[in-house]
């Protein structure tokens, strides 16, 4: 008995091999992928937000000014256009995000204590840019609005220490937690590696069953007389090997080589991979028999494995997207496999945590498996 | 006279194996000549680079007075029935008939002419999936490969397996267009075959050997007695 | 003329009748553009579930609970009082921000000490970790100007000269383009410009294949009928759905989903009308290349996240290593993806667009090149070896 199993096994494990296409695909996909975002993000952070700043007044006191903006965190000041005509041109072009304008006479008015206006525009076009460069902004023209009030209010015979009481008797401290350089690296490498990880194995367990029964020699199985559960129980066994086999490269790359944060133990996120590679591999196995033939169950295997990144809530938040659909969004294994993965590799949540996810996941793959064992079954009566 | 296919030195290697080496051979207007070997030794392989279909290795191709590696006017002429079946399988039976007339630039009203001489009007609307014969299949696909009315025709064992009915009919057929002065190249398998054929290249070991319809069937008979021994 | 109509005729037959490919032309690039509208409709992150832990309990530290209760920035999870509840909080994502004001806080605010406050932020996700950044220090920048005026009262100053000395130095803040910061506005399109790409390239690539896995490729080979025929009137059909679709999930993004798509109605036509072509005939030239249709499908369909990724159009092209941004300007995505933005949401001219255009042209002449004058003749199909799914045939019931 377990001679017939070992065939099985062995014969799945050559068939994957053969097919060239998913050879490729498996072997150099995950690790092509996770260097390649591993480039993309190599900077990390987004950092050196290219400024540009316009003095209309060119006295001391803006020149102050103008240092305080250079000194600021992320913002890298890459030029000082004579005029708004100018400033407004880089930043249409996209070669300055940040564009501060400090007015004629600036200096001036402040000596006479009279209001004035330094204009900031951002460009909102990319968010990645846009926010920081807010956050970044806020900063400084906090303490840069600060030291011109304490400046004021000594000019009009308030002592020192109460001027800088005034702007400064709370300080605010901030503290990111888990990710405390904002890096995204951190944040997105993984999980894009594990995007496309999920999606390849998608795709190869969208041949288990298709893949038998839409060859001629399905007849040789069909007469041999072994146990239609017998044999996709072992072909499926080889499909979850090969595909944890390949996860850990990426996981040895990710947090070996390239040092991403893990906070939980490897053997947590090795059982919370199983368990997932198992729901995902239900998922394709019901394609695979609800599909007449090796392309439209791939097809709709990926219909489902392209989106369910975006889906899961993982970088644009589950809770932001509209109440009704968040059950929805739940349904897929993708979606608590991210969520799971986040937690894993920055928070360290806890086996309670987890088990629940476990159970899911374990869940998911009972009944697509069954659904996809009743279509199977389904579609050979039809046939008949 | 010019004939209508000239092959020279013709070599068709495929990855490291050589399935055609070295042939040459003509055939005259109005010849009808047999491609005969047993399966695999490469008469489809032929077929298809005749056709216009395969790249080939070496050697040199002309038909009807072009190389058929530097343009394709020929196949203006040219009717191909192959033995894997190639009509549209998301068309119905009419809808091959005018598609392919389309492809080869054929006027219409040979289309009227193809279905009236191969008895194919009461199927016009079937899907060709479910003709429910090969020999059904076999009378639509040289139809379709007539339709323009070609100098050359070439078909890839066209009766074989198929009902008796539309055997008669394409054999009919077939020597209507002999006789109007077409000219016929015909891949078989089966000897008995070859007293249709005006002369037949018999493939063997990548080479061709020419016969006459006569002494091809004594070379079969002969071989058949000795591995009998 | 007869020829081309005849085979773009049949071709929309085949589309009508495969209903698996008229779904995946019609309705799937609708499905996808509902489905990632559904998801970002919401445009800006709000309500990013607070914890604060107030261990003061004066008037002065309600004063800050409340600044935060009153911005729709955030929502304050009452549930969290104290540090331990903060971290517990954090860690299972009820909370994905916090607040922790001293004990001390309102004594040593009287006492004119220096105080603290501690801000802390979730930066597992950056969306959420950036965004309550900014929220926080936005909070903060207003608490502390209140601060400052209650102090200066406190000297005995007026309110027309408290607003004197706080005013002599403003800052306005204008945010262009995007003004409300709309994640919409930002990722929406360039999705949709991903699907129309995946979705373009699936309907075209699988013409050539499936004619050579059915065998009828033959009729097409052996027949005078010249190659450009045979792509032009191939692609006819799917030229046009595409831009059908194109037109289609614009309006709906710009009717249902709300994103800002201005500028030029000219670049726009023509940037769809470039990117188009480059995709029918790259799309076409696979299919005749390509070993299989199964093979195909598997390739076009993982390509989409490494094209996203590496375009620039989320992580910005300037934080890129430069020999990946190479890479990334030979994908017609990331010139169509970003370009789209620039016109739509920068109003850039046909001047400002020159480089994108000329791009995409030389990529339009390039692929339709070798689409129309691709050879006709087959390599001969050669079995190397022991493999499977590599030569026409794939697993199907037929």
């Amino acid at each position: 008995m377990i001679k017939q199993s070992l065939a099985i096994m062995k014969r799945e494990l050559f068939y994957m091999w053969r097919d060239k296409g998913m050879r490729n695909i498996m072997l150099f996909g995950p690790l092509l992928g996770l260097l390649l975002f591993a480039g993309v993000y190599s900077y990390q952070r987004v950092g050196d937000i290219p400024t540009a700043i316009v003095d209309l007044d060119h006295s001391s006191a803006s020149r102050q000014v103008v240092m305080g903006l250079e000194n600021a965190k992320d913002l890298k000041v890459v030029a000082y256009p004579e005029t708004y005509d100018e400033l407004e041109k880089l930043i249409h072009k996209g070669d300055a995000i940040v564009g501060i304008v400090i007015p004629e006479n600036y200096g001036k008015d402040v000596d006479l204590r009279r209001q004035t206006k330094i204009a900031v525009m951002i460009d909102g076009t990319n968010m990645a840019y846009a926010t920081n460069a807010t956050t970044a902004v806020l900063t400084v023209t906090r303490t840069l609005g600060a030291e011109a009030g304490i400046k004021t209010l000594i000019a009009q015979g308030i002592e020192p220490d109460q001027a800088k009481e005034a702007y400064q008797s709370i300080e605010f401290r901030e503290e990111a937690w888990f990710n405390p350089t904002l890096n995204y690296a951190y944040f997105l490498v993984l999980a894009f590696a594990l995007n496309m990880w999920q999606q390849f194995s998608t795709l190869a367990s969208c041949m288990n069953v298709v893949g038998e029964k839409g060859f001629g020699s399905w007849i040789q199985i069909k007469a041999s007389g072994i146990s239609r559960l017998k044999l996709f129980f072992n072909k499926s066994l080889v499909h979850i090997f090969v595909i944890m086999l390949i996860v850990l490269p990426i996981y040895f790359f990710a947090f070996v080589v390239f040092k991403l944060p893990l906070a939980s133990s490897w053997s947590m996120l090795l059982l919370f991979t199983f368990a997932f590679a198992v729901a995902l591999h239900s998922l394709g196995t019901l394609m695979s028999s609800i599909f007449s033939n090796a392309i439209n169950a791939s097809r709709f295997g990926m219909v489902v494995a392209l989106p369910s990144f975006v889906i899961s809530g993982f970088t644009w938040p589950l809770e932001a997207m509209p109440q009704w659909f968040q059950p929805i969004a739940w349904i897929l294994p993708q979606t608590w496999f991210f969520q799971g993965i986040n937690y894993l590799s920055f928070k360290n949540p806890g086996w309670e945590f987890i088990s629940h996810y476990l159970l899911i996941l374990g869940l998911m793959a009972v009944l697509f498996y069954s659904l996809a064992a009743l279509a199977a079954r389904l579609r050979e009566k039809a046939f008949r | 006279m010019e004939p209508i296919i000239r092959v020279d030195h013709l070599v068709q290697k495929m990855g490291r194996k050589t399935f055609l080496n070295d042939l040459s051979f003509e055939v005259m207007p109005g010849e009808c000549f047999g491609v005969f070997g047993t399966r695999g030794t490469g008469k489809t392989t032929l077929v298809h680079i005749l056709a216009g279909v395969d790249r080939f290795t070496s050697g040199e191709v002309e038909i009807l007075g072009t190389n058929i590696r530097k343009s394709e006017k020929y196949k203006r002429d040219l009717g191909l029935l192959t033995q894997e079946r190639s009509l549209f399988l998301d068309m119905s039976v009419y809808e091959n008939l005018d598609f392919i007339a389309a492809l080869k630039n054929a006027p219409r009203k040979n289309i009227e002419e193809m279905i009236e001489r191969f008895e194919l009007r009461e199927l016009l609307k079937e899907p060709i999936t479910v003709l429910d014969t090969i020999g059904t299949y076999q009378r639509l696909a040289l139809a379709c490969a007539l339709v323009n009315q070609p100098k050359l025709l070439i078909v890839d064992e066209v009766i074989k397996d198929i009902d008796l009915y539309s055997r008669r009919l394409i054999i009919k057929e077939l020597k209507q267009y002999l006789a109007d002065g077409g000219t016929l190249v015909c891949a078989f398998s089966n000897i008995a075959m070859s007293h249709y054929m005006t002369r037949v290249g018999w493939l063997e070991n990548m080479k061709m050997i020419i016969y006459t319809s006569e002494t091809a069937l004594a070379e079969w008979k002969k071989q058949e007695e000795l591995y009998t021994e | 003329m007869r020829q081309i109509l005849n085979i773009a005729h049949y071709e929309i037959a085949h589309i009508l009748r495969d209903k698996i490919l008229l779904l995946i032309v019609f309705i799937v690039p609708l499905f996808y553009a509902v489905l990632f509208g559904i998801i970002y409709i919401a445009g800006t992150l709000q309500h990013v579930p607070l914890g604060i832990v107030d261990l003061d309990h004066s008037v002065e530290s309600r004063e800050i609970v409340s600044t935060f209760e009153n911005t729709p920035n955030f929502k304050v999870i009452p549930e969290v009082n104290d540090y331990a509840g903060l971290e517990a909080g954090m860690k299972n994502g009820a909370i994905r921000a916090g607040v922790v004001i001293p004990e001390d806080y309102s004594q040593k605010l009287s006492q004119h000490q220096l105080t603290e406050i501690l801000t802390v932020y979730d930066g597992s996700n950056m969306i959420y970790g950036l965004n309550s950044r900014k929220y926080l220090q936005q909070v903060l920048n207003t608490f502390s100007a209140g601060q400052t005026a209650a102090y200066l009262g406190g000297l005995g100053m007026t309110k027309k000269e408290i607003t004197n000395v706080m005013d002599t130095v403003s800052f306005s803040m204008q945010v262009w383009y995007n003004p409300t910061f709309s994640y919409t506005t930002f990722i929406f399109m360039g999705l949709v410009v991903m699907i129309l790409h995946q979705v373009g390239f699936m309907s075209i690539s699988l013409t050539v294949t499936r004619e050579k896995e059915q065998n009828s490729w033959i009729q097409f080979v052996s027949t005078a009928v010249p190659s450009w025929k045979i792509f032009v009137g191939k692609a006819i059909p799917y030229f046009i759905a595409n831009f059908f679709n194109y037109g289609l999930l614009l309006w709906f993004s710009a009717r249902f989903i709300d994103v800002k798509i201005g500028g030029s109605v000219a670049l726009i036509l023509l940037l769809g009308l470039l990117f188009n072509i480059i995709i029918v005939s790259l799309g076409f030239v696979i299919s005749l290349y390509a070993p299989n249709s199964l093979q195909i499908t598997r390739y076009l369909m993982i390509m989409s996240v490494p094209l996203f990724v590496i375009s620039g159009y989320t992580w910005p092209s300037t934080h890129i290593p430069e020999v990946l941004n190479k890479i990334a300007q030979s994908m017609p995505y990331t010139w169509m993806a970003n370009g789209f933005r620039l016109v739509t949401l920068k109003d850039w001219g046909f001047a400002d667009m020159s480089m994108t255009l000329a791009v995409l042209a030389g990529m339009a002449v390039l692929t339709s090149f070798f689409a129309l004058t691709f050879s006709k003749c087959r390599k001969p199909l050669v079995q190397t070896g022991l493999v499977v799914n590599e030569t026409t045939s794939y697993p199907r019931k037929r």
